[in-house]
């Protein structure tokens, strides 16, 4: 057993059998519905919650992620949704489906982004396709370009 | 602003501080003391102009990302500092003869003008980086898009 009191167990399966990830538990905690949370991220799906009720959001719904005081917001079209993984834990698994970290607290999907514009003090404004407005730290401003130009 | 982007700014409105003051100079001149002539030392003038002019832009100078409120209070500061420094080594400095005092005037409006157009041509800068951005990003979205379809095909 290892720190977090769960055995890691991995068995080869046969090429025609589904794959799967099963956890077995005493009840299903926080521990537990990060993993859940972590592999549906795997496959195209982020855990949204709003108050006690859940959603399972399309990864290509969410428009950006913002981290605010311990807390991580999933911001999709129309509703804000509150996440219980981390921004950097996200940040690993959207990196690959075009998300970008814009500034030291936002992740951005970029395929939700309708134009820029300059902003204050070198900054960027990423108009986003229902019209909100993110800023781009000029930090960032390196890696998106980098990004654009398909060097990830 | 911090780092190579800070030294990239700072060089680029050096270059533009020079420049405007070399107009800035003929308009003024050609205005107020036609009559008067010039030796080669007087070629230097827009540069001193232009380094004295940079140094107040030290105050922009940040490790953490200002906000809009901080910005223009540091914005109202280097603008004030650039005054009093460039006012000073005008009449202090020997450029101009301190009781001529109605060259003042217009010489801080100048200062206003150009310090308003050094701004104007970063902003414009910044404009011009962002169009190709998103071009850049429309032609980066259209190659997902058809990424994405050529895969739900197989």
């Amino acid at each position: 057993m290892n720190k977090l009191g769960l055995d890691v167990k991995v068995r080869k399966i046969e090429q025609n059998a589904p794959e799967m990830v099963e956890i077995q538990c005493h009840e299903i905690d926080h521990r537990v519905l990060e993993i859940v949370s972590f592999v549906k991220a795997r496959q195209g799906q982020v855990t949204g919650w709003i108050g006690e009720k859940q959603y399972e959001l399309a990864i290509s719904d969410i428009c950006y992620l913002e981290a605010v005081d311990n807390k991580v917001f999933i911001y999709c079209s129309k509703e804000v949704y509150e996440t219980r993984q981390k921004l950097y834990e996200l940040e690993e698994i959207l990196t690959q489906k075009n998300f970008l970290r814009i500034s030291k607290s936002v992740l951005l999907n970029l395929m939700k982004v309708q134009a820029l514009t300059p902003a204050l003090n070198g900054r960027f404004t990423a108009i986003l396709m229902n019209k909100e407005e993110v800023i781009i730290s000029r930090k960032y401003v390196p890696e998106l370009k980098k990004t654009l130009k398909g060097g990830k | 602003m911090r780092g190579k982007e800070f030294i990239k700014t700072l060089f680029m409105s050096f270059f533009i501080i020079v420049t405007l003051v070399n107009v800035a100079t003929y308009i003024l001149g050609i205005t107020l003391q036609p009559e008067i002539q010039f030796g080669y030392e007087a070629l230097l003038s827009p540069l001193i102009y232009g380094f004295f002019g940079v140094l107040p832009f030290a105050i922009m100078y940040s490790n953490r990302e200002l906000s809009v409120r901080q910005l223009l209070i540091r914005k109202s500061v280097q603008l004030l500092l650039i005054e009093l420094l460039l006012l000073y080594i005008s009449f202090g400095g020997g450029m101009f003869d301190p009781s001529n005092t109605r060259l003042a005037m217009p010489l801080a409006g100048s200062i206003l003008i150009i310090y308003v157009l050094v701004n104007l041509i970063l902003w414009l800068l910044d404009l011009n980086t962002a169009k190709s951005l998103t071009n850049e990003l429309i032609d980066f979205q259209k190659n997902h898009n058809e990424a994405d379809i050529s895969v739900s095909d197989d």
